[in-house]
């Protein structure tokens, strides 16, 4: 009986083993490495050639949200020095010391087609929409971790310090209000066109255009966000490196993609862990036969009750 | 026995601390910090997170979680590491030590897990945790947050029941039959139980290192790697053994026990080779990757790199020269260096070695170290209760008997140590000599 189960188990390790290894090696290329755009992507393009700094959209987005305007700079002015608890969406300013050309920077969540904050969040309250590709936070799921404002590589996610029921504020593209057929509120509200909203398609389309008709105008006639970190559904032209707008050179591959690839690949199905279990009962259980019988030597030997 | 050199200090029985009180000035206060803790946990759900800590919006995480839960369940890994060296490696002597690695572990993971409920800001979305298609399953924290509460209350509760149902059997000859079924059934589910109590840990702790690879850049290039998780695992191996044989061996100095120098010259050994794998993985590491020109800035992320590196040196130098000699001396500060050393390490991808943004600064607040040190000292008075009430601590043979002639003869008033009942002191009738001196 012990011989025959022992057999039985040795005989599912032995074909376990490579089963697993071959699951892990080979069936996750497809889950890591194709990022698929969702069907029906909306998403920013906002020009920094464009903008002339108004600030319009940031009250625009407090008050599309439903958010009282941060003023807590000057008691008078909305004017939050960057994204908060009360700020999906902010204005910011680069300017060189030596004179070259600045620029505004307008930053809010960038929707990744591969989102670091979703890949992080432990019960999925950061999640992506499989149509419009929205990536948005559940206040019902969320255990306030904050691994998503550790893990944003465009630190967005903003968590809130104060009060006992702390949320999770970024911008979530103003779905309530695409919902009823308006546009987003930062778009609404841009005099210059600055940014715009749209399919992610057309406006990947419309970008290119801006970059065919005037070349030499945007920063190595590249759309931010088109490839970079796996493709983002906010995209970017500038007139000055990305990196100075705060928008880090993350490489084609997006983060969860280049650094989860080793930790997907060994927990996919479970395999692994299971293989590995399997093997330690059956290393265990001779060991604890073992034990066992020294312990009842020793209870012999010392008239003591054995301890395991 | 046969073949082994004389030992005298053998150590055969865990033997509970006896003859000293639980409520020593020490203990009243941990109490005291305890009770602080507690208050100040209550005054941090009313008032949110940001009154009683230094996180912001840059550092998300304070040392709650990463000195608490990601440095402390790296020292109560014991039950990990000293059990797979006990039970997979089959290291027989190790078994001494497994009660109080089992112990050392649980309080530690008990306590980390405790504060992560506090330190969650909505910690009463935890009940996802029960149904598991709502877990993120590609989630580092997920694993770890999941693995870790698993592992705590199921095969480390359960595997530290063995001294507690020693006491009840001890306790009252009434209760015997029942503890003897219970405790044949716990045998017959041992393997499974012991086998989960290797893999939870293995993964939780190597996801404790993938945690940061999410953060790419942000960490420090001496600490950033793919290899994280496998370093975070191997520090927690011999940062735990330091852990298990440093407190053991702190524990005889202060309660004048025997050391058995075999068992703790082996954790030595073990412990050496652990910690220059270790290192020779993570310098190697850092080579191969083209970081180490980094290492030799001069800002505060060479410094720390340093500082970790000199620790498990000189720790792993001692102890590997503690095994020759045998000396318990070196043996002890070996341990207490790697171990500080192996702290540093793992404290620096989430805290010192985490650059969010140039202006970003973290230090904690006052509140935030009161409650952290609070819930540090609940594990150390849940310890100082264990070992004086249960038999954890290994002892030589005679340890036991000298217990038994103190209840009997000095405090035969003590009916509630349990220990001694009547006349039962093993599981016979008396037969060995119980008055040796």
């Amino acid at each position: 009986m012990d011989i025959t189960r022992r057999q039985l188990i040795t005989t599912i390790a032995k074909a376990g083993v490579p089963a697993a290894v071959a699951v892990t090696a080979s069936a996750t290329p497809t889950l890591t490495e194709h990022i698929p755009v969702p069907s029906a992507a909306v998403g920013l393009l906002y020009d920094a050639t464009v903008c002339i700094g108004c600030k319009a959209c940031v009250s625009a987005c407090a008050a599309a949200n439903d958010t009282p305007p941060d003023t807590r700079g000057d008691e008078l002015h909305q004017a939050p020095s960057d994204l908060n608890e009360l700020t999906r969406n902010i204005i910011k300013l680069y300017k060189p010391e030596d004179g070259s050309p600045g620029s505004f920077s307008k930053r809010q969540c960038m929707h990744c087609l591969d989102p670091a904050c979703a890949a992080g969040c432990p019960f999925q309250a950061l999640s992506k929409d499989p149509e419009t590709g929205i990536v948005s936070w559940t206040a019902e799921k969320c255990i306030g971790c904050r691994y998503c404002t550790i893990t944003c590589p465009y630190h967005v996610p903003r968590f809130q310090w104060l009060g006992f029921n702390p949320r999770v504020t970024k911008c979530e593209l103003c779905r309530h209000r695409l919902a009823q057929g308006l546009k987003p509120g930062c778009t609404s509200v841009c005099p210059t066109g600055a940014v715009i909203f749209g399919p992610r398609t057309v406006l990947l389309l419309e970008a290119k255009k801006r970059i065919q008709q005037s070349p030499g105008r945007y920063y190595q006639d590249r759309i931010y966000g088109e490839t970079d970190n796996g493709g983002t559904q906010a995209l970017y032209l500038s007139h000055v490196p990305f990196e100075k707008l705060g928008l880090p050179e993350l490489g084609p591959e997006s983060v969860p993609a280049r650094t989860l690839r080793w930790q997907r690949r060994f927990y996919q199905y479970f395999a692994l862990p299971a293989v590995l279990y399997a093997g330690l009962v059956q290393v265990i259980r001779k060991s604890l036969a073992g034990h066992e019988h020294e312990l009842h030597e020793d209870e012999k030997r010392t008239g003591l009750r054995a301890q395991l | 026995m046969s073949g082994e050199p004389l030992n005298d200090n053998r150590w055969e029985r865990c033997v509970p601390v006896y003859g000293f009180p639980v409520v020593t000035r020490f203990f009243l206060w941990l109490m005291v910090l305890i009770l602080l803790a507690f208050v100040f946990s209550g005054y941090r759900e009313l008032a949110g997170l940001g009154p009683v800590s230094g996180m912001n919006d840059a550092f998300g995480w304070g040392i709650w979680k990463t000195f608490n839960l990601m440095v402390l369940t790296a020292l109560g890994s014991g039950a990990f590491a000293v059990g797979i060296a006990a039970w997979v490696f089959r290291r027989k002597r190790m078994f001494s030590l497994m009660r109080m690695a089992l112990l050392t572990s649980f309080l530690a993971y008990a306590c980390g897990l405790l504060l992560l409920g506090i330190d969650a800001g909505r910690p009463w979305n935890f009940y996802w945790i029960v149904f598991p298609w709502r877990w993120n399953m590609h989630s580092p924290l997920a694993e770890v947050a999941i693995c870790m509460s698993l592992y705590a209350m199921l095969p480390l509760a359960i595997e530290n029941l063995p001294p507690v149902l020693e006491r009840l059997w001890y306790f009252d000859s009434r209760l015997r039959p029942g503890v003897e079924k219970i405790e044949r059934r716990l045998h017959s589910v041992f393997p499974w139980i012991i086998s989960l109590a290797y893999l939870l840990p293995g993964m939780h702790q190597s996801s404790l290192g993938a945690l940061m690879l999410l953060a790419g850049e942000r960490v420090h290039p001496l600490w950033q790697t793919p290899w994280l998780p496998v370093l975070y695992l191997g520090a927690a191996t011999f940062m735990s053994f330091g852990c298990v044989a440093g407190t053991t061996m702190l524990c005889c100095l202060m309660w004048k026990r025997a050391m058995d120098m075999d068992v703790l010259t082996e954790a030595a050994r073990i412990t050496s080779w652990l910690i220059w794998g270790w290192l020779g993985l993570r310098i190697l590491d850092i080579v191969f990757r083209g970081a180490v020109e980094t290492a030799f800035h001069f800002d505060r992320f060479a410094g720390v790199f340093w500082l970790e590196v000199a620790l498990t040196v000189a720790g792993g130098w001692l102890l590997k020269r503690s095994v020759e000699t045998r000396d318990p001396q070196p043996m002890f500060i070996g341990y207490i260096l790697s171990s500080v050393g192996g702290m540093i390490y793992r404290f620096s991808p989430t805290t010192l070695a985490f650059r969010p943004n140039p202006e970003a600064l973290y230090f904690p607040a006052t509140i935030e170290i009161i409650v952290s040190l609070g819930f540090i000292s609940l594990g150390i008075a849940g310890f100082l209760v264990a070992v004086k009430r249960l038999a954890i601590l290994p002892a030589p043979l005679h340890a036991w008997h000298d217990m038994a002639n103190y209840f009997r003869f000095r405090r035969p008033y003590i009916r509630w140590t349990g220990y001694f009942q009547g006349r039962y002191f093993g599981s016979e009738e008396p037969k060995t000599a119980q008055g040796d001196d």
